[in-house]
């Protein structure tokens, strides 16, 4: 196991920021070289992180697993059990059912949406989000709890919805002085909530290997915090078993009979 | 757990330069709010008015509600459920538009509310969202005050028109019909009668975006009186897209008209409908043109066509059949016969404002009422609510001293309520209990006994209601010999007295007084308003269609405060602008207004604030939008009202309604108004929006729980509003903003063994408002946000052992982290399947703990304190042995779980070797954990790990000491698990391991 370096704040990379450079073009280069530089992140073909989600005063040990082409997979340590919450196989979504603790494919309708932004999984919405077909807008400055922030409105691919295609939208928000991201607002899609706005708030932002991940990541709604995972560890390039990403042949063959 | 970690993957990091300077600028409170959040607990079982519905025009799924204070709401799910849109805005909406050409992304808000009764809030401008509603863009029409319709050319996205009905309560010539030909970004006044006379409906015809129908209307509401209807009042068309208008009056009555509504049948566009306001009442009601407005011919003149036109005005045609045609009204009509005659809409909420079709079947139909949405399946004969509406408009609110405390206030067409700050599950509908009919305003608990004073509308009733007994009876004041008539306001002011409880203030134009709970009553000053008799004339009132409701009442007391220091200082606010006070218990009263300057005279004095912290200090709210006058006003005295200071800063928006002054600090103060909650760190020198979870809705009432130190407001159109715990802003100065961490005081937090059962049926679709975190919390202030580095928090007990790690915030401003005084659950033996009782945390003990902070290489440390619930009735000896069971449970459950992980071990390495050691270690397990089925019906029979850990979760997750049944039980359990253990102990001896190497215990559990 590769160990992670936490380099004193400021000694390794520089900056090309200028606060006078506010166009969104220029902050998301900014933010992209500053966490490492679009060469140092085509680099990695998977990142492994390895932590704790809390939700409600429990605590769920988690490893997830992460590829360069989207593929995917978030394996929780139920008393000594892998269970999975979600998988990605390039095509198809699954996870495991908790009465069977089988795995079952997610209907076709979220493995196309998670198809559309598995390829942000391990870099990023904004890397290469032009030829992602994104587009972004710079909406101008907004305080975030107190905090300057530009507000970026990133269009990502249309999410289906029940069998409607609906606008994708995020909005982010680049705090001015570091030039990255430290909240997320984002409209529900579906269920309930759908139309409500939940927060996603980002910190803890640490040096890997040359590069910056944030380690703490709370989504909120109506404030109020749901699952709140936090990162213990952050790898990249391990050796990875290809095989896992694809749902258990037993249940293939079982739904062929 | 996917959006968290997808986040995760996409927030890749960047290197910070930044200092430990400290920010030397003045405290600016809204950076500092942090994890202070509102929390909305309705209710919406009555939900609140309506003022406009808008479908989408090619997915029945999507419908708008335009509220009347509440924003705008939108519906995914064909009207089942709803979610807000627009909290950030004005709440006050007029109309709500969709592009047709894009309806996905393109909406129009035109906010201000159109259905002008006395109560209404105002609108702000124009809005538009071209993102489906995610973010919104300011259009102007800054005073524009209400806006009537939006419409959008269905072939031309850039044509857009806006009807503005503009001022009700003052001349202003930003109204009429306006045009835009670049979607918004600029606007020409296309048709304009006069500073009084707006446009209260638009119609398009729809086969011809050119033709448009212009209802102007002549209108004026003041304090005392309004008018509806003029010689300005017409119906226009223009057929060149509003270059040019003409009246179209034949077959309209003689004389002045009223409102008019205007509608263009979809399926036929020479069919048109208007209802008329005119002077003859055998003239007004139903107008039908089958010419396109070439010549009309009155139809029908029934109630509910005729009734409360400023009210009522709308008529809606089935998009399919032109000779449906809906009329809002009462009770709302519905006509099948081209509107000869009409029959009442379905059952609901009286008051009807809007109707909209589905866009596929006119049989389901939704409707805006003063009550909320219904939806209809059946053309309108059966309706049905919309349960997750938290739209009630609350007059005033207050809180008892229960636990829970309730929350008790009046609602505008609602009637009077009561409900708990908390409740099993959340607080549901069935939690509020109803306390009074008619609209309701103020309600008010007995200060010692289970009493409630409730009112309706100018004290026609003012009722007494004891709880326990289930006793009504009506106690206001009657006319009495020797004085004159008693003028009540609409919202009569009531008050009850923290020195004599059962004394009980009312106001009419004198200050009345009972020292029995409203059995008798006296009369303690002279008239205290200025008597105006022109504004008396309430039989005057409503221009062509009389309106006296009792809603224009005037030159009465409208606010009444005794302090709270000295029973005989009492101040009294009329809504004719008298801040009046006695010092002596009423034997002599001042008029201070003469001594309040920047403040127009007359101005209603809306609240006045007897200060919790000096006898001879007050916070008088004035609040002047029924002039006109949109300045928010608030004045502080501290001498009996010899001298009046301006409290307000440039930095608060719209008129005030309310003002609540902390208990602790003297500076810290709340203001209630129009577009928000505002808070003032500083005794009013500057103040701060508070946009937490808290929509820019209309606060009318704020009132702080004592107890728990929660900031309660009644708001006009979001039902009751919530702010835990505001006590962490009582401690904000340059002193601890100087300070790396600023740990919050904080009262010893109770680990609550109350509970209770909640159904949570109706749950899927009913609104359901937040209960209070139970946890303890511990409270800092970051002086700015942590982005970088590693930030963690653990609590310790006094000696430095971990007790739980928890998930620090790092907002600048105040963070709040919960915990639920637990350790975490016990590592459970691996089974096939889960024990779900191995998932339970045990407690901690009662007692003093250490929450410590590290930030980057620095730590940061705060003692707080857990103490036990005293509804369970345990002793010290019982809370021992039910600590020390559960915990020798959970040890125990910690126990097997890694005798079955060194049984796997050893089968790991003896087979193929041994197989009757084999079988003999397998035979042992099936007997510790499950290693068939599943966690549902399949389940396999329960061995050692299930019933060990039921056992320990039965125990753990009771208020009790453990019973002897459970401590017998667990005696059995303990006697099979050494017996486990003494036969592992054998099967591994005889297995003869080498360098059998396993983990530790310790290991073991960290892994």
């Amino acid at each position: 196991m590769k160990t992670l370096k936490f380099t004193a704040l400021g000694l390794i990379l520089c900056f090309a920021v200028t606060l006078e450079a506010q166009s969104v073009e220029d902050i998301i280069e900014n933010y992209i070289e500053n966490i490492g530089g679009q060469e140092a992140w085509s680099k990695i073909t998977s990142m492994k992180v390895t932590g704790v989600g809390k939700q409600q005063g429990v605590d769920y040990p988690f490893v997830a697993t992460y590829m360069k082409d989207g593929r995917a997979i978030i394996d929780v340590n139920l008393q000594g059990n892998s269970f999975i919450v979600e998988a990605f196989d390039g095509e198809n979504a699954w996870n495991m059912n908790f009465n069977t603790q089988k795995a079952e494919a997610l209907d076709s309708e979220s493995s196309i949406n998670y198809k559309n932004e598995a390829k942000d999984n391990l870099t990023g919405a904004f890397f290469n989000y032009k030829a992602k077909g994104y587009s972004v807008e710079l909406l101008g400055k907004e305080d975030w709890e107190g905090t300057e922030c530009f507000k970026i409105k990133l269009t990502k691919t249309p999410v289906l919805v029940d069998g409607k295609e609906e606008e994708n939208i995020d909005m982010y928000f680049f705090d001015t002085e570091n030039y990255i991201p430290i909240a997320i607002e984002t409209v529900i899609k579906s269920g309930p909530a759908k139309g409500a706005t939940s927060q996603t708030i980002i910190s803890d932002y640490q040096e890997v290997e040359g590069v910056y991940v944030a380690f703490s990541v709370i989504e909120k709604f109506n404030g109020q915090i749901g699952i709140e995972p936090s990162f213990n560890m952050v790898e990249f390039n391990t050796d990875v078993d290809e095989g896992v990403f694809n749902m258990p042949e037993e249940v293939i063959e079982t739904k062929k009979n | 757990m996917k959006h968290l970690l997808f986040i995760m993957a996409m927030c890749i990091g960047l290197l910070p330069i930044y200092t430990n300077a400290q920010d030397s600028k003045p405290i600016i409170a809204k950076d500092l709010f942090g994890d202070l959040s509102a929390r909305h607990i309705g209710p919406a079982l009555m939900s609140g008015r309506i003022n406009d519905m808008e479908v989408h025009p090619t997915n029945p799924r999507i419908i708008y509600a335009g509220t009347a204070g509440g924003g705008v709401w939108k519906s995914n799910n064909a009207g089942t459920t709803f979610n807000p849109i627009f909290d950030d805005y004005c709440q006050s909406i007029g109309a709500v538009e969709i592009d047709p050409n894009n309806p996905d992304k393109v909406i129009y808000v035109g906010t201000g509310e159109t259905w002008t009764r006395n109560s209404v809030s105002v609108g702000d401008g124009l809005y538009k969202s071209t993102d489906g509603g995610t973010n919104w863009k300011k259009l102007g029409f800054d005073k524009s005050e209400r806006i009537a319709n939006i419409i959008v050319n269905p072939n031309n996205s850039d044509e857009v028109y806006v009807a503005v009905l503009g001022a009700l309560w003052s001349d202003s010539d930003e109204r009429g019909v306006y045009k835009s030909l670049d979607a918004g970004a600029t606007w020409s006044k296309v048709l304009y009668v006069d500073e009084s006379t707006g446009c209260a409906d638009l119609a398009m015809d729809p086969n011809n975006p050119d033709i448009l129908y212009a209802s102007m209307w002549e209108f004026r509401r003041t304090g005392w009186s309004f008018n509806s209807g003029g010689d300005k009042s017409a119906l226009y068309k223009s057929i060149d897209g509003g270059k040019s208008w003409n009246k179209i009056h034949n077959g309209f009555p003689e004389g002045k008209l009223g409102r008019l509504a205007i509608a263009v049948a979809p399926s036929d566009s020479n069919i048109l409908y208007t209802v008329i306001e005119a002077e003859k009442d055998s003239k007004k009601g139903l107008y039908r043109s089958d010419d396109a407005g070439k010549s009309w011919k009155q139809l029908n003149n029934d109630f509910g066509l005729t009734v409360r036109p400023f009210y009522f005005s709308r008529i809606v045609v089935d998009p399919r059949n032109p000779d449906v045609v809906v009329k809002g009204g009462l009770s709302g009509s519905i006509s099948r016969d081209g509107g000869k005659t009409f029959k009442g809409l379905g059952r609901m909420h009286a008051d009807i404002h809007d109707i909209v079709f589905d866009i596929n079947d006119s049989d389901r139909m939704y409707v805006g009422t003063d009550g909320g949405v219904y939806r209809s399946w059946n053309g309108g004969t059966t309706m049905e609510i919309v349960e997750n509406l938290p739209l009630s408009q609350f007059y005033h609110i207050s809180v008892d001293n229960e636990e829970p405390y309730n929350i008790y206030g009046g609602l505008q067409d609602n009637g009077s309520w009561y409900g708990p700050s908390t409740s099993s599950g959340g607080i549901n509908a069935r939690d509020w209990n109803s306390i009074g009919g008619g609209d309701g305003f103020r309600v008010l608990r007995h200060p010692t006994k289970k009493i409630i004073y409730s009112e309706m509308q100018g004290a026609a009733n003012v009722w007494r209601y004891d709880v326990e007994n289930k006793l009504i009876k009506t106690v206001q004041p009657l006319p009495k010999k020797g004085h004159a008539k008693l003028r009540f306001n609409w919202n009569p002011p009531m008050a009850v007295s923290e020195h004599q409880p059962d004394r009980f203030y009312m106001g009419s134009q004198f200050l009345h007084k009972s020292e029995d709970m409203g059995d008798t009553w006296t009369i303690i000053s002279p008239d205290l308003t200025t008597n105006d008799k022109s504004k008396q004339n309430q039989e005057g009132s409503g221009g062509l269609s009389m309106d006296n409701s009792g809603a224009e009442n005037h030159t009465t007391i409208f606010t009444i405060a005794e302090s709270p220091f000295d029973e005989n200082v009492i101040w009294v606010g009329t809504d004719d602008g008298n801040v009046q006070v006695t010092t002596n218990g009423g034997k002599t009263w001042t008029n201070t207004i003469a001594n309040v300057s920047g403040v127009p005279a007359n101005t209603w004095v809306y609240h006045i604030e007897a200060s919790v912290h000096d006898k001879a200090t007050a916070y008088a709210v004035f609040e002047g939008h029924t002039t006109g006058d949109m300045t928010p006003y608030t004045y502080k005295t501290t001498d009996y009202g010899k001298t009046w200071t301006n409290i307000i800063s440039d930095d608060v928006v719209g008129f005030v309604r309310n003002i609540q002054e902390d208990y602790v600090n003297p500076d810290l103060l709340y203001l209630g108004t129009e577009f928000g909650l505002y808070i003032t760190l500083n005794g009013g020198k500057s103040w701060s929006k508070f946009t937490k979870n808290m929509p820019s809705v209309a606060v009318h009432f704020i009132d702080l729980q004592k107890r728990t130190n929660d900031l309660v407001m009644g708001t006009h159109g979001r039902g009751i509003i919530i702010i835990d715990d505001i006590s962490p802003l009582r401690e904000i100065s340059p002193e601890i903003m100087s300070k790396k961490v600023h740990f919050f005081t904080s009262k010893p937090t109770v680990m609550k063994d109350q509970s209770g059962f909640s159904g949570n049926f109706g749950a899927e679709t009913q609104f359901v408002g937040r209960n209070p975190s139970k946890a303890a919390q511990i409270k800092y202030l970051l002086p700015k946000r942590h982005t970088f580095g590693k930030m963690t928090l653990e609590i310790q007990d006094m000696d430095g052992k971990k007790i739980a790690s928890l998930g620090p915030g790092k907002s600048k401003g105040i963070n709040i982290v919960n915990w639920n005084y637990t350790i975490k659950q016990p590592k459970v033996a691996k089974g096939k399947t889960f024990s779900f009782g191995g998932f339970t945390s045990p407690r901690v003990k009662a007692g003093i703990y250490k929450a410590v902070l590290t930030k980057g290489k620095e730590t940061f440390e705060h003692n707080f304190e857990l103490v036990y619930d005293e509804h369970s009735g345990l002793s010290s000896q019982d809370r021992e042995l039910k600590y020390d069971t559960t915990m020798k449970m959970y040890n125990m459950t910690q126990d097997l779980a890694y005798l079955v992980y060194e049984l796997d071990a050893v089968l790991d390495v003896v087979t193929n070797k041994n197989k009757k050691i084999v079988a003999s270690l397998n035979d042992l397990k099936e007997t510790l954990v499950i290693t068939t089925g599943d966690n549902y019906v399949g389940s396999a029979e329960p061995q050692l790990r299930e019933k060990m850990a039921d056992l320990y979760s039965k125990i753990a997750n009771s208020y009790d000491k453990p019973s002897n049944a459970e401590l017998d039980n667990l005696s059995i359990i303990e006697e099979r698990f050494n017996k486990a253990k003494t036969d592992f102990a054998k099967l591994k001896k005889k297995a003869r391991l080498k360098d059998f190497k396993i983990k530790t215990f310790e290991e073991f559990l960290k892994d």
